[in-house]
């Protein structure tokens, strides 16, 4: 079986300084994996490296979707490719309105999928009813992308998004950090419902908390650059009673 | 004397009338402003001066262009120029309040107008004796219709030089558009705005001359007591435009918005230069300035907002922000505030940038192609500005043709 993402030993660096040092994986379809990993070891490059962003140079290794290779691809096509990414830290878009940024995001991706754009009144309508089920106020909805939003309300904004691209490939980029218990149930239980036999999720985070939520098939263990450790869920839980301490004598 | 910079010699023009004379005479002493003017010192006609032009002298068909298009969409009276000249035809069945008069003809007129005129404005002399065409427009009630004056010409041996003064009555209010859409050699439009009391214009004025020509407008404004200019000026076509607007605060609680934006790409070079004296106390200014530059265009603001010893409690704002798309775009922003009141809110700025390219990276992650994208960040950039346009109609034009603009360099918001 093809695997729907597959890492194969990555390396990538910014400048002089390599931040990947060969990382290693498999995701395939249906599956949930956790990534965890102190401070610095090269989560949200990884991700972002995935995504395609600029700053980045490759030093070896690949990404494949469904087996091809998109370190080709640039950010926009990989997203049409099925690739999305819930940022740690999402961007504000000061005078670019939520709602027609919505609609250019899901138009581009019916575009390339041959589909006509969205009938204007019908995607509000569904936007309004997706908003709802996070907790995202109308108002938010109307405000420019991300500005005024709280931490949390950030994080629930980028959930939106992936509900309404329905990407094969989730990726969620510590999308628990800065958010009250009541808030990460809204967040996991949206990401719970977009768990799919066709898609498969990677999910950064620093707590078991979450993993409580969204039950993962795996758990991977990344630092300085390697993924250090693979396990079952089980993993995440001796992670936060003993840290990373003593990890990298597993790998 | 620069005799290098005289083009055109009017040293033959049979001139009428001693305000248009002593225009001729002044324009044939100082020509073109010489290197060392301190107001031109970012924008350079030596280039215009070497040119051989002729002053267009009779009406000539021109293709119709946008600016018709422009004016049905906005329900608008339009009023023809073309050549510089007064199509007669445009002048019947103006809407109710709007009295239309020949220019030519008004020695009292000219008066005013180059009482309005940018002073030392090379503009101000050369279409006021040229004059190609002349007309003076009075304003009274509340214009039930907005009013167009679209600028055509087609041929680019002519300098086309119009003249026009539009007073507005006590309490008079109308909505106007100018569109410049020629393809002249050079398109000199020299226009007097007298507001009286309380009158009120909203008005637009869009530059998309052919590539080829050179637009210098000259613009005088006169605001009397609690009269209110609301002004927004566009800056797309010409291969070098400057759009120079002087305005005087001249009766208590008037209240001037004028704000820009530039658009170039190429090696277009756009100016927008603006003086407001706030010769009296209570009134307000505010200039809003964006730009957007790719290639190797280059774009200039200077704004001088200059405060009377006596005008107290004046409110004089001005902040210019460009965006460069481009590593050989250039930008000289200058705000100045001369300030000789010591009871004022005066505040000025300017910024220059790139595209952000975390905002960038955000927008395409979500699969929005790189083009789109740009676009979306290029609008976000001009919207707040468009945005505090009142009328509809008019911030709908400017949207439109900055959206157009986006469109020919393959940037559009809107997917394909
Ligand atoms: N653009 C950059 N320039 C220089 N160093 C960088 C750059 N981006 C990341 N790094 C470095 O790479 C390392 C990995 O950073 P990264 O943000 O991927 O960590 P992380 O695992 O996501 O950490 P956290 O848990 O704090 O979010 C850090 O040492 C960081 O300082
Ligand atoms: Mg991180």
């Amino acid at each position: 079986m093809t695997a729907l993402l597959e890492v194969r030993n990555l390396y990538a660096s910014v400048g002089d300084k390599p931040i990947l040092k060969g990382i290693n994986l498999s995701l395939n379809a249906g599956e949930v994996h956790a990534i965890m990993g102190p401070n610095g070891s090269g989560k949200s490059t990884m991700s972002y490296v995935l995504a395609g962003r600029d700053g980045y140079e490759i030093t070896g290794g690949d990404v494949l979707i469904n087996g091809d290779s998109v370190l080709e691809l640039s950010p926009d096509e990989r997203a049409r490719a099925g690739m999305f990414l819930a940022f740690q830290y999402p961007v504000e878009l000061p005078g670019v309105g939520g709602m027609s940024f919505l609609r250019a995001a899901v138009n581009a991706r019916r575009l390339e999928a041959g589909e006509n754009e969205v009938d204007q009144l019908a995607f509000v309508k569904m936007v309004r009813a997706k908003a709802g089920e996070l907790g995202i106020s109308d108002d938010m909805l109307k405000r420019a992308v991300n500005v005024g939003f709280s931490g949390g309300e950030k994080k629930r904004y980028e959930i939106l998004q992936m509900a309404l691209l329905e990407p094969s490939i989730g990726i969620l980029d510590e999308t628990d950090s800065g958010l009250d218990v009541d808030a990460l149930k809204i967040v996991s239980d949206g990401v719970n419902m977009l768990r799919a036999p066709e898609r498969t999720m990677l999910v950064i985070t620093h707590y078991q908390r979450l993993l409580n939520h969204i039950v993962p098939d795996h758990v991977h263990i990344l630092a300085d650059g390697k993924i250090r450790k693979s396990g079952g869920k089980e993993l995440a839980l001796e992670v936060e009673e003993s840290g990373y301490a003593g990890i990298d004598d597993a790998a | 004397m620069p005799a290098l910079m005289m083009q055109p010699d009017l040293s033959n023009l049979v001139v009428s009338g001693p305000v248009r004379n002593a225009a001729r005479t002044a324009w044939q002493q100082h020509g073109w402003p010489g290197p060392r003017v301190e107001s031109w010192r970012f924008t350079k006609l030596d280039r215009l001066g070497a040119r051989d032009i002729t002053p267009a002298s009779s009406l000539s068909p021109t293709t119709a262009g946008d600016g018709l298009a422009m004016a049905q969409g906005m329900g608008a009276h339009a009023i023809r120029i073309i050549n510089g000249i007064i199509d007669p035809a445009s002048l019947e069945a103006l809407p109710t309040g709007l009295t239309a008069g020949n220019l030519h003809d008004d020695q009292d007129a000219q008066d005013a107008m180059m009482a309005l005129a940018p002073p030392d404005h090379p503009i101000s002399n050369l279409s006021m004796a040229v004059m190609s065409g002349g007309l003076v427009l009075d304003v009274a009630g509340e214009v039930p219709k907005s009013l167009a004056l679209i600028f055509e010409g087609d041929d680019a041996s002519l300098s086309a030089h119009p003249v026009v003064l539009i007073r507005l009555a006590p309490a008079a209010r109308m909505v106007m558009a100018e569109w410049h859409q020629s393809a002249v050699g050079l398109s000199a439009p020299l226009i007097g705005l007298d507001l009286a009391k309380k009158a009120s214009l909203d008005f637009v004025k869009i530059q998309t001359e052919d590539s080829a020509t050179s637009h210098l407008s000259a613009t005088g404004v006169l605001l009397a007591e609690k009269a209110r200019l609301a002004g927004f000026s566009l800056s797309v076509g010409g291969e070098m435009a400057r759009l120079e607007t002087h305005v005087t605060m001249a009766g208590e609680g008037a209240d001037c918005q004028l704000s820009a934006i530039y658009l170039g790409r190429g090696r277009q070079h756009h100016d927008i230069t603006t003086v407001l004296n706030h010769d009296i106390g209570h009134c307000t200014s505010d200039q809003v300035i964006r730009g957007v530059l790719d290639d190797r265009a280059r774009g200039v603001y200077q704004g001088k907002v200059r405060v009377a010893k006596d005008a107290q409690k004046t409110d004089g704002q001005q902040m210019s922000r460009a965006l460069l798309l481009s590593r050989k775009a250039e930008v000289d922003a200058k705000p100045e505030l001369e300030i000789y009141a010591d009871d004022v809110v005066c505040a000025h700025g300017a910024t220059v940038g790139e595209l952000d390219a975390t905002q960038l990276f955000y927008l395409t992650s979500r699969g929005i192609p790189e083009a789109n994208a740009r676009a979306m960040l290029i609008e976000a950039f001009l919207i707040d500005a468009i945005d505090s346009v009142e009328i509809d109609s008019l911030s709908k034009i400017l949207l439109n043709v900055a959206t157009q603009w986006m469109a020919q360099t393959g940037l559009t918001s809107h997917g394909d």
